[in-house]
């Protein structure tokens, strides 16, 4: 059996699908594009194509994994190439990987992910401030962050709130300015979490700045999951490409 | 034509009349603003959302730009439950093969999505674009069964549409009906523009040509659109014909107001399905609905003659696909959609004259994938389980459904269902001892003529199935799922009276009582309430039309939801609007009496339906006219059909139905349902089923 792991995105309206949707989207353009994937036994087969984790509903992603097990074997780039085609649009595979007997699980080598907070672009909300100082603003609210030695979030449950420390698990975050799709400059929060503790939400980290902000800081409009891999110096080293995912993208861009 | 660029604007629930007319514009049409940049901000807080988002596999990629007709075909209830529907499937694709025309398809968003596009003024909008409604030339809508009208009522008011069709102007859309349930729009006469009867797939196209054709001209008349849309067979427009009563308050008669009208309007019949191969890219949802597999409609029609059924009645006559059809359908729409599951339509799919070569056929080709094929059909026949089993090869053998309607021999005389008891044991016995584990059966109470007797036959029978069920094995199950009879328009049961809520509810009780002692024989029942809106709705006249509004106003909708007890909102809007719910539902009509639909020709004569009904109050059986010699239900004559039966005319005198299909190709040896103790026939062909009847 070959198995093959993937790296994808789930940009645009496509991010509305639900992780329990994931699957049968994922089967049925796989049967469109006509590759044998492997089922599992049993009375009601399911196309063996797992996740390692689950985006949460209406968040953006570059950095979505699956691994797919084939029944026989496929030429991969020809075949992923077809299958990028005939999933949604907005779901589109970057990476693939064949997967050597023996290899780690998938979920072992996705150490750490990255996630990005959006801000709106200072002309979309007539409260954003302009985008170096925001980014500035949130930098400086970074630095207290990391030397903070507690991080408590609140985790609203049906039997009574639970308050959990995310601190153990951030690695670093720092805020940069990007253009968005329209060209304007754009405040991003990047931060790294490890992944060998509780997950946690990049909203649940926003909420903890928004404290330090004394709760006067812009709300993002979106969330992205970047990518996921190895903890490295100032970023993270994706997990099948190998390639170098910096905290601060383009951090002179806007600053003139 | 060269469209205007894209306004920038904000796309309103009432939109200005400028930019209501640039949309509407004959040529040179604006581009709406899309919905979408103001909808997605509300998407992470609503329930499934992706069921707003339109980018599912086989959707059209035309843009506004792409056509001069536009339509917004719709389905007045969730997207869970509408996407399925192969109506629209059907005239989505025949529609956007047209070069000039756009259509797009809306559901009814869900309450908390509602409740945001009001408080932030969004639109009702089409998924593929998120144009907002009030900009399409036609608002199509399918209305597949009566507790979708609240919800019409509803898109229309969110699609920035006038309520009442005669506040509308030119530069509103076209509000168009169809589905079973349009066979009698009077409730909702002052608020369609049109009612379409019969099969859609080429009506649809002569009404866009008639409405292109109108918009070149550019004079915008809408009284003009409309009195040339009513020349077109089978289209239907309300406000050109006048309901008159008689000093009793009963109907007296509805007449065309204007010269040239048919005093009854015909419904339309495709009369070669072949012709109409659709769907065959359909479109593949992204999140959970009812029915999630590629669906062929093996054939149209069904002529069992069952008393109560309004589909069986009103879609005669039978027209069937070609085996070969059926097959090269299910190939090329599994590649196109990538389904694991292949569903026969019909309204009796074990009828299909070559279903046993079909199903051996799709078996064979499926055997060992992990594609599940399967066959809703609900016959008592122990034909059902060889073909069961045929479509099972892949999959467990679990649960079968057998739909006997009635508990007592004299009642299933009484409604056509010619099945005699043995039948059903005979079925639930080869059914069991073929590894079936749970067996599922149908039935009706409420039925004309029903005495408690027959109810608790209900539970007995239930019984009887249930000890056989339990001689194959301890753990195999029987359910009885009974519901409340709801007569419809164009059935011989139009003139029974429906049996009120509080009736319903005795009659399950005296069920309950009969089958409490068996445990492991499980009891389902419908909500009685529900009966009671669609009763009213199927055979209401035009004088219900306010109490809908007034309902609608007090905020009911999705009616037919267990989460919405829309009842007592109906009650109070009855009272207000003094509609008499008894006076509509539950009392016996007169042969001489009008009814709302008279006008409207289903093609079944009155009289025949008449007659049919009173052969059921003498307990009389009528055969399925496929087997048997003609009995003038009237559908037939001036369709131009092949002919080609079953019935072999040497066997009876009489005319034939027509039928078409071809002889299948034998496929191989094995015997039929994997075991050559099967019968590999449906018991109709027997004669002795004729007999039957006419000793009954």
């Amino acid at each position: 059996m070959q198995r093959i792991r993937v790296r994808y995105t789930k940009e645009g309206r496509v991010r509305f699908v639900s992780a329990r949707d994931l699957t049968s989207v994922w089967e049925r353009a796989l049967r469109r594009a006509d590759l044998p994937i492997a089922y599992s036994e049993g009375f009601h087969p399911h196309a063996k194509v797992s996740f390692p984790d689950a985006l949460p509903v209406g968040y953006a992603s570059t950095g979505e994994y699956a691994e797919l097990t084939f029944a026989a074997p496929v030429d991969p780039g020809p075949a992923l190439q077809a299958l990028s085609a005939t999933l949604p649009p907005g779901m589109d595979i970057l990476v693939y990987f064949e997967v050597p007997d023996g290899a780690p699980k998938l979920a072992k080598m996705l150490e750490a992910t990255m996630w990005e907070c959006v801000l709106p672009a200072p002309d979309e909300a007539g409260d954003a401030a302009p985008a170096q100082p925001l980014a500035d603003r949130i930098n400086d609210l970074c630095a207290e962050i990391v030397e903070a030695t507690e991080l408590p979030v609140v985790r609203r449950r049906p039997k009574g709130d639970k308050s959990i420390d995310v601190r153990p698990w951030l690695a670093d975050l720092r805020a940069s300015v990007r253009p968005d799709e329209a060209g304007r400059p754009t405040t991003i929060l990047r931060a790294i979490f490890t992944n060998d503790g509780p997950s946690v939400r990049p909203t649940e980290l926003y909420e903890v700045l928004t404290t330090y902000a004394d709760g006067d800081l812009t709300q993002p409009r979106l969330y992205r999951r970047v990518s996921q891999g190895r903890v490295e110096a100032d970023g993270l080293t994706e997990a099948l490409s190998g390639e170098h995912e910096p905290l601060a993208p383009n951090r002179l861009v806007g600053a003139a | 034509m060269t469209p205007r660029t894209a306004t920038p604007l904000r796309p309103t629930v009432r939109p200005a009349d400028d930019l209501l007319a640039a949309v509407h514009a004959g040529d040179d049409a604006a581009v709406p603003p899309s919905c979408w940049d103001v909808l997605e901000p509300h998407l992470p807080e609503v329930k499934k959302p992706a069921q707003y988002t339109g980018i599912e596999h086989n959707t059209s990629p035309k843009g506004w730009g792409d056509a001069d007709v536009r339509w917004l075909l719709c389905y007045p209830d969730a997207y869970e439950v509408g996407q399925p529907n192969q109506g629209i499937q059907i005239l989505y694709e025949v529609l956007n093969e047209r070069a000039d025309t756009l259509a797009e398809r809306g559901y009814s968003p869900w309450v908390d999505l509602e409740e945001r596009m009001r408080a932030d003024d969004i639109p009702f909008f089409s998924l593929e674009h998120h144009y907002p409604l009030w900009a399409f030339d036609v608002f199509a809508v399918t209305l597949p069964h009566e507790l979708g009208h609240t919800n019409l009522l509803n898109a229309l008011d969110l699609g920035g549409i006038p309520i009442e069709a005669a506040d509308r102007t030119s530069d509103h859309p076209i509000v168009l009906v169809g589905g079973h349930a349009a066979y009698n729009p009077e409730p909702l006469a002052p608020f369609i523009d049109a009612a379409v009867m019969g099969d859609g797939e080429e009506v649809v196209l002569e009404v866009d040509d008639v409405i292109r054709a109108w918009k070149r001209e550019g004079d915008g008349d809408r009284e003009v659109l409309l009195r040339r849309l009513a020349d077109i067979e089978g289209v239907y427009i309300p406000a050109l014909y006048e309901p008159r009563y008689l000093d009793d308050g009963r109907l007296k008669q509805t007449v065309p107001t204007r010269p040239g009208l048919p005093h009854r309007v015909p419904k339309r019949t495709v009369q070669d399905l072949e012709q109409w191969p659709y769907p065959k890219k359909q479109i593949v949802p992204m999140t959970e609905v009812v029915h999630e597999r590629f669906s062929v409609e093996i054939f149209r029609g069904c002529t069992r003659g069952c008393r109560f059924c309004q589909a069986g009645m009103i879609t005669r006559p039978v027209r069937e696909r070609r085996p070969e059809t059926i097959k090269a359908l299910v190939d090329e729409g599994l590649r196109n959609t990538g389904f694991e599951e292949v569903g026969l339509l019909s309204l009796s799919s074990a009828d299909h004259a070559h279903i046993g070569d079909i199903a051996r056929d799709l078996a064979d080709t499926y055997e060992g994938t992990a594609t599940g094929l399967s066959l809703p059909s609900t016959r008592v026949d122990a034909f059902n389980v060889t073909l069961s089993n045929e479509l099972a090869r892949n999959g467990r053998r679990t649960g079968l459904t057998f739909a006997p309607e009635a508990g007592s021999e004299r009642m299933r005389a009484v409604i056509n269902k010619m099945v005699a008891e043995e039948d059903m044991l005979r079925t639930a016995d080869v059914a069991f001892a073929n590894g079936w584990r749970h067996i599922k059966l149908y039935f009706m109470v409420g039925l004309p003529t029903e005495r408690d007797e027959d109810v608790t036959a209900i539970g007995e029978l239930g019984i009887k199935v249930f000890e056989i069920a339990q001689r194959y094995g301890r753990k195999n199950r029987v359910t009885v799922s009974v519901g409340g009879f709801v007569p419809k328009p164009h059935t011989p049961f139009q003139w029974a009276p429906q049996d009120p809520p509080e009736e319903i509810h005795r009659k399950l009780d005296l069920i309950k009582q009969v089958i409490s002692p068996h445990r492991g024989l499980t009891l389902r029942t419908n909500d009685p309430e529900e009966g009671v809106i669609e009763g009213l709705l199927a055979r209401g006249d035009r004088r219900v039309a306010p109490a809908v509004r007034r309902a609608w106003e007090l905020g009911s909708k999705f009616d037919g939801w267990h989460e919405f007890d829309t009842l007592d909102t109906w009650r109070q809007a009855l009272d207000e609007t003094g509609v008499d719910l008894g006076w509509y539902s539950y009392r016996e009509r007169e042969g001489n009496e009008a009814l709302p639909w008279d006008h409207l020709d289903s093609g079944l004569e009155k009289e025949w339906l008449w007659e049919d009904w009173q052969e059921s109050l003498s307990e009389q059986e009528l055969d399925d006219c496929r087997w048997s010699p003609c009995y003038d239900c009237g559908v037939c004559p001036g369709l131009d059909l092949v002919h080609d039966t079953g019935y072999q005319p040497g066997l009876l005198a009489g005319k034939a139905l027509p039928v078409v299909a071809t002889a299948a190709t034998p496929v191989n040896e094995r015997p039929l349902g994997g075991n050559a103790g099967l019968p590999t026939a449906p018991a109709r062909i027997v004669p002795a089923a004729t007999s039957e009847g006419d000793e009954a």
